[in-house]
């Protein structure tokens, strides 16, 4: 896969790794090598060892200085590359992974000298090897002087990097400079710094410079293995886009192929057509010019004939041979004369006008690029969630791989009613495979068909597919929401007149006060039109319902506010009695007059007829609900629970499905009454009421009524209630009564 | 003030004691019982004073009222004290069952030879919640005390009397007005003198019309067929009236079919201890 050696590499790096690390177990091919000073290119490694030896040391021998460094070596040497061998492992390691991505000019150099030394092991590309190393030791010298090892001096390049390691390595070999001159950029000797011509610049630890490098080293690999990776992204894409090219033209090539022959066929068709026309053209003019030229022989024989005739008788001497002869002659002679004879040509020379028809291979010529009209598109079934109440997305697909310039989409509602033609159809030219259609209507069918367009014509049209619009955001009943500090019982209506599918409730529990509209709790899949949900006591919660239908949910519903403080509930007016008013708070009840004078109210099927009375519409819901009434102390009045089907005809009290607290005022007292079945037990209370608390607790099979501004318990019915029960109120006198609901239930209340 | 255990039954998961002490207000040795329910062992609890009718001592109601279980569960320490001082050796103590010992009326008495043992009000309201503080876990803050018949007047005197001692107060069959009624004109009478208007200070009913204290939720329970309501010696309408006048928020109950014994009270006894709860365990 990589053909600029870089397995190479990778197999090398270890290998001198190895050879580094067993220094000290007496390597003899490292001693040799590092005796001989040898300027060791890891590319040269797996090369015959003997022969670099006798060259290094021919190369060292042209260098004189480089023998006294040898000296400083077995001191400085091992220290350095103990802490060499990572850096170069990782090195080596993201080496061989630019080779592959990366191929400039710089790093062909390197391979190529290696494979032809490798290759080519005479004394002559010995030489030239050798001279060419050389050429790199001073090219990458001048590196060292630019680039080097200080810090942000590197090259971005690889090349320069991968010398910069050489050299680093090389001169770490040859004089064990500890010390880094940042004057120079290079690596010195102590020595120099005190002596040499170092001695007035700065100099750093080449420890540190050292680390300093590796860290801008490793920087830049970083860096490279970005790109690394973006240019892996890259190929990959282009392998694609090689892939659909390929497809592509492979296609068309087909095409052309079964075009051309077709036009090619259609062309000899016509040249056979026309071959044979023009034969048999020539043949018949050759034919009448024939025919013409026998007759012109003819003529021409006769006309011979007669000179003879004619000129044997100029011979007759005899005269009345000749006058005999003569007349029967002249008459010969006028006669044939009279003849006309025929000179014009009977057919031109020239070739019949002829028009060669090529409309045909014109439109084959065409037709190779305009190709045939396409195939009927398959329109797709409704995706879920494609549609909103007013707008849905539709998409087709193609079956074969026909040029389509755009697409003609039709649809109208579906409708049950026989004039469906009436409905009006609606046709869009679309350039995707997509549409999406808006201004419909919520929650409606709708039917929709495609075909395709191209230059040669229009397909069939497709398959009719039904698609379904979203249904309208349902409304909650805002004024029937009953709650409690557990649960919500929420209704809503719908306001599309086709039926949706489901609905899907949504939950925000709102913290800390703030509009906080993240959805805590979904409750989907709802059949009706109501749904109990369970909340967690003191909390505020925001409801919102959705709708949904195979096309998709609709917008969510207004949000309705829930406080799980106390129990909500309100009046069913459906149950008020026709001289019960509410007011316009909807907890107020009033009653003006006890008599009706007309005495022709109406009266609801479900409404109090004889007890001015009205029922609560309480959570059917276990657990304890609480709630207060605010009577005036003039004023008589019948409160409590009572069952839903409680007789509307009767007193509430007065039956086994309805428990209250009277208040009867008599001449010398307020008298009160806890009435279940028509008894009630004898209590007296010294202060009447102003404001009632009742506690119905399902759990402790009790209602206990409270006189609330005091906390003082009043009574308590212990009853086990069959069925859920709900609030009822009654007037006995004209007056008010005051209903307050979502009161967080007090503590006095607790058993 | 040392304290004598005189008998210790575990119930209801707590203990029901009995203990007498030397009192220092009456001058005799004096029993008393106590109920410490299962909270006891691990917290201050609340304390609920009874007080006993005539002739009673403190053995009837922690044998016969059935409070323990409601107590245990509300975690209140009850305490049962006797109804009068005994064996004072006091001449004609013993000679009535309404008078002497067993009715010691939880007044202070003013009367020779009763004026130095028959100090019940101040046993009952001060002497046995030091002794009943300095000996149980108990918090000294809660307190709230109820009757019957005799006892019942002695808490609704003991509540009317000290605004804010109490938390709550309630009665069975109290004898709300004693001094229109023979039973109190005989006892007050004997212990106080005759100067009937020293009576007052020690009648429900006309403690009632003074009353000018913390808010007071007073429970009153009645049995209909109680022959001593009958022979007008309990008198709750006068308290109802004067209630109702002054204001003082009373829930009064006439239990159809009940009489004036302890089967009544063991009847209701679980609605006032709920009562006191609620006031004590707020």
């Amino acid at each position: 896969m990589d053909l600029y050696g870089s397995k190479d590499r990778f197999d090398i790096f270890p290998e001198e790794l190895s050879g580094r690390g067993d220094r000290s177990l007496g390597d003899t091919r490292r001693d040799s090598a590092l005796s001989s000073k040898k300027v060791q290119r890891p590319q040269e490694v797996g090369y015959d060892l003997e022969k670099e030896v006798a060259e290094l040391a021919k190369m060292y021998g042209l260098d004189e200085d480089r023998e006294k460094d040898l000296e400083f070596l077995g001191g400085h040497l091992e220290k350095v590359e103990s802490r060499r061998p990572p850096a170069r492992t990782e090195k080596a390691a993201s080496e061989g992974s630019i080779y592959n991505t990366s191929k400039s000019s710089s790093s062909v150099k390197d391979p190529s000298q290696s494979t032809k030394q490798q290759g080519l092991p005479d004394e002559a590309s010995q030489g030239e090897n050798q001279s060419k190393a050389r050429a790199d030791d001073e090219a990458e010298s001048n590196i060292w002087s630019t680039g080097g090892l200080s810090s942000g001096g590197m090259s971005d390049e690889w090349n320069s990097q991968a010398v910069s390691e050489e050299e680093e390595e090389e001169e770490e070999e040859e004089d064990a400079a500890d010390v880094f001159c940042s004057t120079c950029k290079i690596p010195i000797r102590a020595f120099d710094k005190l002596f040499g011509e170092h001695k007035d610049h700065e100099v750093a630890q080449l420890p540190s410079a050292v680390e300093s490098e590796k860290e801008e080293i490793h920087k830049n690999m970083c860096k490279l293995e970005e790109q690394i990776a973006q240019m892996e992204n890259v190929a990959s894409h282009l392998e694609e886009i090689f892939i659909t090219v390929e497809e592509n033209f492979g296609r068309q090539e087909e095409n052309f192929e079964v075009h051309y022959n077709d036009a090619v066929q259609v062309l000899a068709q016509k040249y056979e057509e026309q071959l044979e026309a023009l034969g048999e053209e020539k043949r018949q003019k050759l034919e009448a010019l024939y025919e013409q030229l026998v007759n012109c022989g003819k003529h021409l024989d006769t006309c011979k004939e007669l000179t003879d005739e004619t000129q044997e008788l100029f011979l007759e001497n005899d005269k009345a041979e000749f006058m005999k002869a003569a007349v029967t002659m002249v008459d010969r002679l006028e006669e044939f004369l009279k003849k006309e004879v025929d000179l014009e040509l009977s057919t031109l020379p020239d070739f019949e006008e002829r028009v060669i028809d090529v409309s045909e291979v014109e439109q084959l010529m065409n037709s190779i690029n305009a190709i045939p009209a396409p195939c009927a598109p398959m329109i797709n079934p409704q995706a879920p969630n494609a549609a909103t109440g007013t707008s849905l997305r539709v998409c087709w697909g193609l079956f074969s791989d026909d040029t389509v310039e755009c697409y003609q989409l039709c649809y109208k509602p579906v409708s049950n009613e026989r004039h469906s033609d009436e409905q009006a159809e609606h046709t869009l030219k679309v350039k995707e495979t997509y549409c999406t259609i808006t201004d419909l209507l919520p929650n409606t069918q709708y039917e929709f068909w495609v075909s395709a367009l191209n230059a040669s014509g229009i397909s069939p049209p497709s398959e009719r597919a039904v698609y379904v619009t979203a249904p309208s955001p349902p409304t909650i009943k805002n004024k029937k929401i009953r709650s409690c500090e557990n649960a919500a019982l929420v209704c809503w209506e719908s306001r599309d007149i086709n039926p949706v599918d489901s609905y899907t409730v949504e939950l925000s529990k709102l913290i800390d006060e703030e509009n906080d509209d993240i959805i805590t709790e979904s409750i989907v899949g709802i059949p009706n039109c109501e749904v109990l949900i369970h909340l967690q006591p003191t909390q505020k919660y925001h409801v919102r319902v959705r709708a949904q239908n195979l096309g998709g949910s609709s917008e969510r519903s207004e949000p309705v506010l829930i406080h799980t403080t106390g129990t909500s509930f309100y009046l069913n007016e459906d149950t008020a009695h026709p001289l019960l008013a509410i007011l316009d708070d909807g907890f107020t009840i009033s009653c003006d007059e006890l008599e009706n004078p007309e005495c022709d109210l109406p009266v609801y099927d479900n409404s109090f007829t004889r007890c001015i009375a009205i029922l609560g519409s309480l959570i059917p819901f276990p657990g304890k609900h609480y709630w207060e009434v605010e009577v005036e102390e003039d004023t008589e009045y019948r409160t409590g629970v009572a069952f839903e089907n409680t007789p509307r005809h009767g007193h509430l009290g007065a039956n086994n499905s309805s428990w209250c607290m009277r208040h009867i005022i008599t001449p010398s007292r307020h008298k009160y009454e806890f009435l279940h079945s028509g008894m009630t037990p004898d209590i007296r209370i010294t202060i009447p009421p102003r404001r009632i608390g009742i506690l119905l607790d399902y759990e402790n099979c009790r209602l206990s009524f409270f006189n609330a501004d005091l906390a003082q318990h009043l009574y308590t019915f212990n009853s086990h209630f069959q069925h859920y029960v709900h609030p009822c109120f009654a007037l006995e006198t004209p007056g008010i009564l005051r209903i307050h609901t979502g009161i967080t239930t007090p503590p006095w209340t607790q058993k | 003030m040392a304290l004598k255990q005189v008998s210790s039954n575990k119930c209801f998961e707590g203990f029901q004691k009995v203990f007498e002490h030397d009192s220092a207000e009456l001058k005799c040795k004096m029993k008393f019982g106590i109920y410490l329910p299962p909270k006891a062992e691990t917290g201050k609890c609340p304390v609920l004073y009874w007080l006993s009718g005539l002739t009673c001592t403190e053995q009837n109601f922690i044998t016969k009222a059935g409070f323990q279980q409601a107590a245990a569960e509300h975690g209140l320490i009850v305490v049962a004290p006797d109804t009068s001082p005994r064996g004072c050796n006091i001449e004609g103590e013993d000679e009535s069952w309404d008078f002497g010992t067993g009715a010691g009326f939880y007044v202070d008495a003013t009367e020779d030879p009763w004026k130095t043992n028959y100090r019940m009000y101040s046993y009952v309201k001060d002497e046995l919640p030091k002794l009943i503080n300095a000996n149980f876990p108990t918090d000294p803050e809660r307190m709230s005390v109820f009757g019957h018949s005799m006892g019942g007047h002695g808490a609704l005197i003991l509540a009317l009397k000290n605004p804010g001692k109490y938390k709550s107060v309630s009665a069975f069959a109290p004898i709300c007005n004693p001094i229109q009624c023979q039973w109190g004109k005989k006892a007050l009478g004997g212990y106080l003198g005759p100067d009937a208007s020293k009576w007052e200070a020690y009648d429900a009913t006309q403690l009632v019309k003074s009353y000018s204290g913390s808010r007071l939720d007073i429970l009153i329970d009645q049995g209909k067929d109680d022959q001593f309501l009958s022979a007008g010696q309990l008198l709750p309408d006068n308290f109802i009236a004067a209630c109702t006048e002054r204001k003082i928020p009373v829930v009064f109950r006439l239990q159809q079919g009940y009489d004036h014994s302890y089967f009544f009270i063991a009847s209701f006894i679980n609605d006032h201890i709920k009562h006191h709860a609620k006031y004590l365990n707020a």
